[in-house]
Formats: C-alpha cells, sequence, structure tokens
C-alpha cells in the first residue's frame, strides 16, 4: 500500500464508521418509537447551535483532549498506558491539595495547582513503565489496577481528609484560583488552550524531532530499534512518565477549569474514552484532538436530545462506542491481502474500460 | 481472631472466587487458542446486566445465567470476528470491546428501568447442601452448602485440567495456541478451534458475570464488575496458563477481597477505601513478584493467516 492511499484510508475508516454508528443509532431510535431526523436536529443544535452551546461542547472536549494525548503518546512508543484515568484523577487530587491547602491564590496557585497535577500523573504513570522495564510486566493490567487505587485514594481525599462539612466532597477551590474562561458566554477556559498547546508539541515532538523519530521507531519495532542502539527502555519509561503527565495536567486542568471540587465520579472512564479516540484519531495528536471535540459533541449534543425528543442520553454512548468498534475492525480489513486484491482488481477493471 | 470471623472469611472467599474463576477460566480456553482477549470486563459486564434482566423478568436465575452466556458469546463473537477474520490486533479490539459492551449495558438499563432512583432487586440463588460431606465438622458448613454455580464451576476446573492434559482433543486445541501453522498441517481447523475459543470465553466470561447480579448481589449496579476481568487476566498469568493454577490464584485474590470486606467492617478509623485498594495492589504486587516468566501459549495474540508463510 502507498503511502497516499494508507493516510486516505486512515481518513476514510473512521469517517465511514462514524456514519455507520450514526445508522446504528437511528435505526435504534426509530425502534424506540422516535423520529430520528428530530433527534439529530437537537443533537446537533446542542452541540454546535449557539456560541454557548459550542463553548459547552468545547469545554466538555478538554479533559478528553488531554487523556486521548495521553494514550496517543505512550501507544506511539508502543506501550499500552489504559491508565490515563487514575493519572487523571491522580493529577487532580494533587492539584486539589495545593489550591485549598497551600494558602497563596491567583496566576501564581494555577500554576502550582498545574504542576503538581503534572507531577502526580508522571508518577502515577511512571509506576507501570518501571515495572514494564525491570519485571516485563503487563503494563495494561498494572496501569488499571492503578485507576481503581486512584478512584480510591481521590475517595478518601473527599470523604475525609479534605471534606466539605458533611457533603462527601472536597471544598471548591478559591475564585481567584479558577482558571479564566477565554471568552465570555463561552464556557470553555483557559484549559482548552493549554490541552491545544499540549497537542501541538506533541505533535511537533513526534513528527519533527529526532527523539519523536526514534521514540515511534520503538513503537513500530522494538527488537529493531534495539539493534539500533536506541535506549529502548528508557524510551518506554520516558513515555509512561510524559503520558501520565499529560492525563495529570488535565485532571489539574478540570479541577481548576470546571469542576472546582473532587466529588465521586470525578474523571470516570476518562481514561479508556482517551484510548478510544486516540485510536479513531490514527494515533495522530492532532486528528485525536479532533475526534476528543467530536466525541464531546455528540456528549453535550444528547443532553439536548433528551430534553427536546426523550431519546436517553446512553444512545449516544452507543453511538460512541459503535465508532471504536467500526474503526478498528475497518482499519484491520483495509489491511488485508483480500482487500488489496480486491482494490487491484477493481482498479484493473476500471483500468480496462477506459482502454 | 475468633472461629466465627474465620468461618466468615472462608465462605467470602470461595464466594468472591468463583466470579473471578469462571472469568479467568474463559480467558484460558481464549489463550490456549492464541486469543489474548482483554475485553474480559466488557464481557463480564454485559452477561451481568443480561442476567439480572433476564432473572427479574422471568424469577429463574438458571434462566439469567444461561442467556448471560449467551449475551457474553454474542458480543465475543464481534471480537472474534474482527480478530480471526479480519486479523485485527487483540488487544486494541478487546479494548473496543472493554468500551462497547458496558454502553450497551447501561443502556439497556436505562432503557428498561427508566432513570429512577429505585432499585429493582431480584431473589439470590440458595445454596444447595451436599449429603454426607455437609456434614464434616467445620469445613463441611462451609464447603458443601454453596449455590450449585459453586460446583458447577469446581466442575469445569476439573474438567479443563482433564481436557488440556489428557485429551487428544485437548492437545490439538493447545497446539493452535503454540503453532497454528504446525496445527493446520496435522489438519487441524485452526479457524474453526479460535471461533470456538471465543465462544468459550464469552461463555464463561457471561455467566461469571452473570453470577454476580444472580448469586453475590442481588442488584445491578453501574461497574459492578469492578475491574474483575483484568484481576482475572493477572489470575491466568498467575495460574501460569493452568486451571490448577487459576484455581489458586483466584482463591488468592477472593481471599483479598474477602479480606478487605472483613476489614472494613472492623475499621480502626482508618477510611474503608484503603481496605478497598486491597485486591487491586495484591494484584500488582503478585504480577511483580512473578516476575516476566512468561509460560504462555507461543502464539499467543498473533493474527493466523492461513495463506500467509
Amino acid at each position: 500500500m502507498n503511502k497516499l492511499t494508507k493516510s486516505l484510508s486512515s481518513f476514510v475508516v473512521p469517517l465511514i464508521s462514524i456514519l455507520l454508528a450514526f445508522l446504528v443509532g437511528m435505526i435504534i431510535m426509530v425502534c424506540m418509537g422516535k423520529n430520528p431526523a428530530d433527534a439529530l436536529y437537537f443533537l446537533g443544535f446542542g452541540a454546535f447551535g449557539n456560541a454557548a452551546n459550542f463553548g459547552t461542547t468545547l469545554s466538555k472536549a478538554t479533559p478528553l483532549i488531554f487523556t486521548s494525548l495521553c494514550a496517543c503518546f505512550a501507544y506511539r512508543c508502543g506501550v499500552f498506558n489504559l491508565g490515563g484515568e487514575g493519572q487523571f484523577i491522580m493529577g487532580s487530587v494533587a492539584a486539589c491539595y495545593v489550591a485549598l491547602r497551600s494558602g497563596i491564590t491567583g496566576v501564581p496557585a494555577m500554576i502550582l495547582c498545574l504542576a503538581a497535577g503534572m507531577a502526580a500523573g508522571g508518577v502515577w504513570g511512571l509506576v507501570p513503565g518501571v515495572l514494564k522495564i525491570t519485571r516485563g510486566q503487563n503494563e495494561m493490567i498494572i496501569s488499571i489496577m492503578l485507576n481503581y487505587v486512584a478512584t480510591l485514594f481521590m475517595g478518601v481525599v473527599y470523604t475525609n481528609w479534605l471534606r466539605d462539612a458533611s457533603v462527601p466532597q472536597t471544598e471548591a477551590v478559591p475564585n481567584e484560583t479558577k482558571l479564566p474562561r477565554v471568552l465570555t458566554g463561552m464556557r470553555f477556559t483557559y484549559a482548552l488552550v493549554i490541552a491545544i498547546v499540549v497537542g501541538l508539541l506533541i505533535y511537533y515532538f513526534l513528527f519533527w524531532t529526532s527523539g519523536g523519530f526514534k521514540l515511534r521507531a520503538v513503537g513500530i519495532n522494538m527488537t529493531a530499534s534495539r539493534f539500533n542502539g536506541f535506549p529502548v527502555k528508557r524510551y518506554i519509561l520516558t513515555s509512561f512518565i510524559v503520558s501520565g503527565a499529560i492525563a495529570g495536567l488535565g485532571g489539574a486542568a478540570e479541577l481548576l477549569g470546571t469542576q472546582f471540587r473532587l466529588i465521586n465520579g470525578f474523571g470516570a472512564g476518562y481514561g479508556f474514552d482517551g484510548v478510544a479516540m486516540a485510536l479513531i484519531g490514527q494515533l495522530h495528536p492532532i486528528a485525536t484532538m479532533v475526534v476528543a471535540v467530536f466525541f464531546a459533541a455528540l456528549r453535550t449534543g444528547s443532553m439536548t436530545m433528551q430534553a427536546g425528543t426523550g431519546v436517553p442520553t446512553s444512545v449516544s454512548d452507543i453511538i460512541q462506542a459503535l465508532v471504536i468498534v467500526f474503526t478498528v475492525a475497518g482499519m484491520a480489513l483495509t489491511k488485508l491481502p483480500q482487500f488489496e486484491q480486491l482494490r487491484y482488481r477493481l482498479r484493473s477493471r476500471k483500468g480496462g474500460n477506459a482502454a | 481472631m475468633n472461629t466465627a470471623f474465620i468461618a466468615n472469611l472462608i465462605l467470602a472467599t470461595v464466594r468472591m472466587a468463583i466470579p473471578l474463576l469462571l472469568i479467568s477460566l474463559g480467558e484460558l480456553y481464549g489463550q490456549r487458542a492464541g486469543m489474548v482477549n482483554i475485553g474480559l470486563e466488557g464481557l463480564a459486564a454485559i452477561g451481568s446486566l443480561v442476567g439480572f434482566l433476564v432473572s427479574f423478568v422471568t424469577g429463574s436465575n438458571w434462566l439469567g445465567l444461561l442467556c448471560g452466556a449467551l449475551a457474553g458469546v454474542a458480543v465475543n463473537m464481534i471480537y472474534a470476528f474482527a480478530t480471526v477474520t479480519l486479523c485485527a490486533d487483540h488487544t486494541v479490539y478487546g479494548m473496543a470491546i472493554n468500551i462497547f459492551a458496558p454502553a450497551l449495558a447501561s443502556f439497556i438499563y436505562r432503557v428498561y428501568f427508566g432513570s429512577g432512583s429505585e432499585l429493582s432487586q431480584i431473589t439470590l440463588m440458595r445454596g444447595v447442601a451436599i449429603p454426607g460431606l455437609k456434614n464434616i465438622p467445620f469445613f463441611g458448613d462451609l464447603l458443601f452448602n454453596q449455590t450449585p454455580m459453586v460446583y458447577i464451576t469446581v466442575a469445569i476446573v476439573i474438567f479443563t485440567a482433564i481436557f488440556f492434559k489428557r485429551t487428544q482433543a485437548g492437545l490439538n486445541y493447545k497446539a493452535v495456541g503454540e503453532h497454528p501453522r504446525a496445527a493446520a498441517t496435522l489438519g487441524i481447523s485452526v479457524i474453526r478451534v479460535k471461533y470456538l475459543a471465543c465462544v468459550i470465553c464469552g461463555a464463561l466470561a457471561g455467566i461469571g458475570g452473570a453470577y454476580l447480579t444472580t448469586c453475590y448481589s442481588n442488584t445491578y449496579t453501574e461497574g459492578n464488575v469492578a475491574g474483575r476481568g483484568f484481576i482475572a487476566l493477572a489470575a491466568v498469568i498467575f495460574g501460569r496458563w493452568t486451571s490448577g493454577g487459576i484455581l489458586l490464584a483466584c482463591l488468592f485474590f477472593g481471599f483479598c477481597d474477602a479480606l478487605q470486606i472483613r476489614l472494613q467492617v472492623g475499621s480502626f478509623g482508618i477510611p474503608y477505601q484503603f481496605f478497598q485498594m486491597i485486591p487491586y495492589i495484591a494484584t500488582i504486587v503478585v504480577l511483580t513478584l512473578i516476575g516476566a516468566k512468561q509460560a504462555g501459549p507461543k502464539a499467543n495474540g498473533k493474527p493466523y493467516r492461513r495463506e500467509q508463510r
């Protein structure tokens, strides 16, 4: 397969998958006795209809961008970091501590919170990384176990250590420490700006620096990279730490920008969603960010859809899940030798007709 | 430390180990045919929901378990098609199942029960005492007065051990996971065995999930599988890909789970979440201690293309 058709199929397959997923979603709506056209209208309006709705979509997209970049970066180095959720949560816990207990407020506090979040996320990513390179352990299982540990640890924090009186949640971060909105009337904050900058930095690093080239080489073929003298283990460990730090930064930004306090369910599911988005985005940082916005649009829009037509929001969850199911299967399909033959045959027939 | 405490602990250990054991055995059948399925969590989630729903509607726990198994198989067929026929990456596709199946489960639950806060409940499966063995002092009441699922699961463990060690069919099956091309030259249909593996894996993982709602807790809550699908993966590694080893591994993880519940009751002023971490931390520690001596099937997770040499 030449380079052009490869990049074409990596663009077309997710697109077809999205259409197919919507088709299935519409069939489900018809089965529930709802009008799919109405539902789609409300879905689109809820996500992009006016400045406020679009702002909500972008604000919902922000944490997803962070966790999807986290998954994307690690997988580029050939390791599966499924611990995005745990790293995200540890980042938010660290940020929460700094925001509530350091006694400083304002911009210095913001910077300190974000740095603390990155550090905590990085440490949480370091654990599976170290176990992977020293003990050859399965990084997926370890990182998932750490997700549960992180969620429970956050539980300790909001039910005991930083508990807000009788309610099982932490106090809200001080108003001066909250990340400000970029535009009035739209809900997204500077967290989105940070997310986009991180995405662009990753893109630059992966595709325009020799370090990024080596990291991708490790991801494509570890043995060949080792024979080339690349420090494979160091790259794996670094990719875990950086990937964890990205998720941790996301957790801190989400706390300061949107949620303001730790509460039951904070960050739940973001890790796996991030993996899904990275895979749909073909592990390209910029495509991954676009996919994250798309997923967020589905989520925001589905609320309006539920209010307007009675179609439950979980239909949009099904659509999201189907997109990943179809995309991965579709990408595998285009790599099959039979598919290549089919394409070749089609092309030669077309050529025959022309001649 | 009194006898009642220990008795409760043993009882809870067995009850906690069974769902893990069912799911891990499913994974064992998968991996023995070279199918690394990390979608167990999703399969168990859908099995758990369907098992609950069918038990709720029909009032029969057995029908619930059966339908849970069927749901697991149905979802795992998507995985089988994508990985065996389309040669998709096992890990990536397992992840897709982990995202898809719980979304489907929660969708079905919300459509059927609405979004009310009221929890629907079912009656749990009752224990059946084995005459004779039940009269053994102390242990008799603990180990031989369980739900039928416990006995069935133990029977599956024994069957699996014999199947893989002593039968021609079992050896043929294992050959597919070790060296599919060699197996194919012996006339074994590799593709068929791989699909069969996915059917068994889906069914056992589905039953494992359904056990949680029909024999363990009488309600369905989102996320009730709580990582058991991944702990089961660890149990397969810890158990060295043998059914006996997996039995011990699952009893160990079940013990950790039972212990944390008992400790929560005692509490000692420590936040209960720290105790809840025990099974997950135990999994990490165990995996770290046994290291990377991978004894798994050689062709694990590798795609098989028949015409490729």
